[in-house]
């Protein structure tokens, strides 16, 4: 084991999809960029695993929600840059909505009025 | 929808999506690589790195390429190509396999492409939904009724009573008021008069069907010309200018085209008509049973009825009484047939109630039923329904039997592909992906099958057409592959497919993998454990032979029936005659010329070398039906007593024996004193044991309006008694009849059917016939040209189709039958190989060995036989109106069926016992 992320948190089942589409809003990239993307962007909390990512992307594109095209990267190279379709969008707009209203319950739960803060 | 679509096309181009796979990750790959070296690694050491975070490169493309939605195509892809690869490997079993299930599937897809045509298919007209055709029904077809008179078919209904389409004119102008219901009412009548008018155009006379409409019967039907106009309401009124409406078809035929037939002056029956317009293409009238060429204003009937002794006269409009006319409508928007139903019918009870004279007819009146008009008139319904329900019924057992029979073969081979399902179930394969690798098999199967039943279906519709039109050339009947036909025929094969699969594959899965694979590669099991194997084979089997003993039965019944129909006596002699039908009448001839004129022409007609005798009458004998008040001198008429009119040397040509006295001869003419020859049962029933020879017959006109005899018309002397011979069909009784010369007055000679008995093929002197006629008048055209015997087989010809079928299906069933017996028996004894072997090194004798196998066979068999012979005794009953001269439960045909099925099974089962005792006991105990 040549590294060992200093604290890794488990991805939800399904937040995965939830995480590129944001990533896309931002603009078409490639997979490595996106990874790298909700890496850093998560303050290295969140790994997201090759092993899932392009099945993820790929499930996502046999969906609709994103379409993919080959294009010439910074470095000159030809890489499948993935954009955010119409349909993405919308279904974006929908999964945030409902993450939103989940993570809200969740922390109801975890943070009652009446207890006492951390 | 869409991504089902993305898949597809990723599927199609799913070389390039691997690829493209691979490189974006290794694009991914590099990229992780380069950041590793900008951490400062070495460049071995970045690759390794970004290699290890990538963990299984083969699993990650797997797990990628699932997404991409296509693993079921690709193991259907899969499947298939094993299916294929497993056919080709058993070829006989697929060709035997394949061509049972094809004859199957053909055979009803032929039968239902008939259907489709004759019971479900409807008029080519706008809407035909709203359209309904009016019907009545009385209760009692006997004694008094307010129908005095009619012009038209009755049916007699299957239970009791009879109904009819036709109704007095006055009726016609009752529905023609009730707008409330109808958004239009029309009429029309196939008048016997027009049925062969005779039509002439450039100097060239042809007979052309007519039909005769009222003014609102194109615009009713929503029909547009094809070329000029229809016939309108103008048209059809007394006195209006005499205008024709040709269809498309005989436009064509007669003069070249549509456009070209418009404002031709025509000659109908020797009175000029305009041809103002023609039909579409695609219509054909509403009866789809006889298309007409010509249509005709109704009120031309008073026109054309004029020159004809029994023709229609205008009066005949204002009689409510007599029955004639079609009605149509078309139903306003939103009345359903029941709330036409309930508001036409009382109005017609009120009126046709007060057409009623007497208690009887009062008790006896017509009830109207509105009946649907989508289809036409039911004249073809009526008559094929049946025929075709049952013809259905056979071929649907026929590809149950070949469904039970490839699910057998399946049966006999899965217990061959033990060993390769314990591997598979053994190696981690799903039951239910070997269930459906099997079933991907089965239904590739049937439906390569259905393709090559599709074809057989061609060649089948192609052949029921020749059968049932057996050479009358104005059939109408087109059944042809549609897509409601191809539709069932797709349906059936994956039906099929599914049915005959199923079973076999789970229970191929259903084996105990370690003692399947312990076996030896031969593939016989150490006992019969498997028993559930065997029992279901047998039930095939049973049912197999069940089926095939029903088939037999119907086969040997109509068989039976055929025979009893060919040899019916006929009373004259079939063979070498021909016949043919003019009307001079219609080409203008008037009396008394025209009795000279078919005299005439008999006696050109018999100076044709190779004619021995010609004779003339008004109708052939098979269609004969003539009955006027007629009666001997001094007793009232008798209404069973029918006469036909007949020229000179009629039975001599016809060949019917004279008992006593002579034949009409030439020196019966107009002016000598009138004469006539009965048969036995005229004698019979008139005289009784008196000698009729010279005593006298009168013959009266019938007086309309009391339905007696009027006026004398002749006094005849009887001068000769002729042998009973058949009149007006070959399976009704022979009733009395009085066969006068038909020059000699009342009625006088409208058409005639010429009989020449020749020497040799009577179609040889057809040439000669056409053209002697057309220079005794150009004017006159020949039509109806048959054998006498090509006439009497068209009478029965829907029995003579039925016996061909039913021996053709029959033999079909006791073939694939017997090949299902033979695979059966072969595996059970290759099973038992060793068991035999066995048996035979303990002494058992070959004859003995032949006889445990067939044994079993024939257990089998008796079983099936005892099933089949309850249903067939149980079934046969509905086949019984089409039956002549023997019971549904006729012994002979049974007793035939079981004799003819035991020595096919025998057959089937002997040889797998032959090979049985062909055994080589110390081979199939070194076999172990």
């Amino acid at each position: 084991m040549l590294r060992e992320p200093p604290s890794r948190v488990e991805l939800l089942q399904g937040t995965l999809d939830l995480l590129i589409l944001r990533t896309l809003l931002a603009g078409p990239t490639h997979g490595h960029a996106i990874a790298k993307h909700i890496q850093r962007t998560s303050e290295e909390l969140l790994q997201v695993e090759t092993g899932s990512l392009y099945p993820a992307l790929h499930r996502l594109e046999a969906k609709g929600w994103i379409a993919a095209s080959w294009k010439l990267s910074d470095k000159g190279k030809r890489a499948r840059y993935y954009r955010l379709t119409r349909l993405g969008r919308k279904q974006l707009a929908s999964e945030q909505s409902k993450w939103r209203a989940f993570s809200r319950a969740v922390g109801l739960i975890l943070n009652p009025v009446d207890q006492e803060g951390p | 929808m869409r991504s089902f679509f993305r898949r597809l096309h990723w599927f199609v181009q799913r070389r390039r999506k691997e690829s493209e796979l691979r490189e974006e990750l290794q694009f991914h790959l590099d990229e992780e690589a380069e950041q590793h070296r900008a951490e400062g690694l070495t460049e071995d050491q970045a690759r390794w790195a970004a290699r290890r975070e990538l963990g299984n490169l083969t699993l990650l493309q797997e797990d990628t390429r699932a997404m991409w939605g296509w693993t079921i195509f690709e193991q259907v892809g899969q499947d298939l190509r094993y299916a294929f690869r497993t056919m080709a490997a058993n070829r006989l079993f697929t060709l035997l396999a394949m061509t049972s299930l094809a004859l199957g599937i053909g055979a009803n897809t032929a039968i239902y492409s008939f259907m489709d045509a004759i019971l479900l298919r409807s008029l080519p007209v706008s809407d035909p939904e709203s359209l309904v055709v009016l019907n009545w029904y009385a209760k009692a077809t006997e004694g008094d009724s307010v129908m005095k008179a009619m012009s038209g078919t009755t049916y007699h209904e299957p239970n009791s009573g009879v109904s009819a389409g036709i109704f007095p004119f006055p009726a016609f102008e009752l529905f023609q008021r009730n707008d409330a219901v109808f958004s239009i009412v029309f009429a029309h009548y196939p008048s016997w008069q027009m049925r062969r008018l005779n039509l002439s155009a450039k100097g060239q006379a042809d007979v052309a069907a007519g039909w005769s409409v009222s003014g609102d019967y194109f615009r009713g039907l929503g029909v547009a010309p094809a070329a000029g106009r229809l016939i309108i309401p103008d048209d059809d009124r007394p006195g209006a200018p005499a205008v024709a409406v040709v269809s498309y078809g005989f436009s064509q035929k007669r003069f070249g085209g549509a456009a070209n037939a418009l404002g031709q002056p025509i000659l109908i029956d020797n009175l000029p008509f305009t041809l103002i317009g023609v039909t579409p293409p695609e219509f054909f009238g509403v009866d789809p049973a006889s298309p007409p060429d010509v249509y005709l204003p109704m009120h031309t009937n008073e026109l054309l009825g004029a020159s004809n002794q029994f023709g229609f006269r205008a009066e005949d409009y204002l009689a409510r009484n007599y029955y004639w006319v079609h009605v149509m409508g078309r139903l306003r928007p939103g009345v359903t047939l029941a709330q036409a139903q309930a508001a036409l019918a009382p109005a017609f009870q009120q009126w046709v109630a007060s057409t009623a004279t007497n208690d009887q007819e009062r008790a006896n009146l017509p009830q109207l039923v509105v009946k649907k008009g989508a289809g036409g008139l039911d004249s073809l319904r009526r008559r094929y329904s049946k025929p075709l329900y049952v013809l259905l019924t056979l071929v649907g057992l026929i590809l149950a039997l070949a469904c039970a029979n490839v699910a057998n073969l399946l049966l006999v081979r899965a217990a061959a592909r033990r060993r390769e399902m314990a591997l598979r179930l053994s190696v981690g394969a799903g039951r239910f992906r070997i269930v459906r690798q099997l079933l991907t098999e089965s239904v590739l199967l049937a439906s390569l099958s259905g393709a090559l039943g599709l074809l057989f279906a061609l060649w089948g519709i192609r052949f029921l057409t020749l059968l049932l039109a057996n050479g009358r050339a104005n059939f109408t009947l087109h059944a042809d592959l549609n897509w409601h036909v191809l539709g069932a025929a797709i349906a059936l094969s994956f039906l099929t497919g599914i049915l005959f699969g199923l079973a076999p594959a789970l229970q191929s899965t259903r084996v105990d993998v370690i003692l399947a694979l312990k076996e030896s590669p031969a593939g016989q099991p150490a006992a019969r454990h498997n028993f559930r194997h065997i029992s279901l084979s047998q039930i095939l089997v049973m049912s197999q032979i069940a089926i095939s003993l029903l088939l037999l039965v119907a086969a040997g019944l109509f068989v039976r029936t055929l025979a009893n129909l060919e040899s019916v006596e006929l009373g004259f002699n079939r063979e070498n005659v021909l016949l043919f039908q003019v009307d001079a009448r219609k080409a203008g001839h008037k009396d008394p010329e025209i009795a000279a004129f078919y005299g005439d022409l008999r006696k050109r007609l018999s100076a044709i070398p190779g004619v021995r005798d010609a004779s003339l009458s008004e109708d052939s004998l098979i269609e004969a039906g003539t009955g006027l008040p007629l009666g001997p001198a001094g007793a009232p008429p008798n209404p069973a007593n029918r006469i036909l009119n007949v020229g000179p040397a009629f039975f001599r040509t016809m060949e019917i024996p004279i008992l006593a006295g002579r034949d009409i001869e030439e020196r019966d003419r107009p002016g000598s004193p009138a004469v006539a020859v009965i048969n036995e049962a005229f004698a019979k029933a008139n005289f009784g044991n008196r000698n009729p020879l010279g005593q006298h017959l009168i013959l009266r006109e019938p007086d309309l309006q009391t339905g007696e005899g009027g006026r004398l018309a002749r006094d005849m002397e009887i001068v000769g008694v002729c042998r009973n011979a058949r009149y007006g069909g070959l399976t009704r009784d022979i009733p009395p009849v009085a066969y006068l010369a038909y020059n000699q007055g009342y009625p006088r000679p409208d058409q005639m059917v010429y009989a020449l008995r020749t020497a040799g093929d009577p179609l040889l002197y057809v040439n000669s016939v056409r053209e002697i006629v057309h220079q005794a008048d150009a004017r006159v055209p020949v039509s109806e040209v048959r054998t006498q015997a090509a006439e009497i087989d068209q009478t029965i010809n829907q029995e003579i189709t039925f016996a061909e079928l039913c021996s053709g299906f029959a033999i079909l069933t006791l073939v694939i039958a017997c090949v299902g017996l033979y695979g059966t028996v072969s595996y059970n004894v290759a099973r038992r190989t060793a068991e035999i072997g066995i048996r035979m090194a303990l002494g058992a004798q070959r004859g003995r060995v032949v006889r445990m196998v067939l044994s079993e066979v024939l257990g089998l068999a008796a079983v099936g036989l005892a099933i089949g012979m309850a249903a067939a005794l149980g079934t046969s009953k509905f086949v019984e109106s089409l039956l002549y001269g023997i019971k549904s439960n006729d012994p002979l045909a049974l007793l035939a069926a079981v004799a003819i099925l035991f020595a096919a099974v025998t057959l089937g089962g002997y040889a797998p016992a032959r090979k049985a005792s062909r055994i080589d006991p110390m081979a199939a105990l070194r076999h172990e």
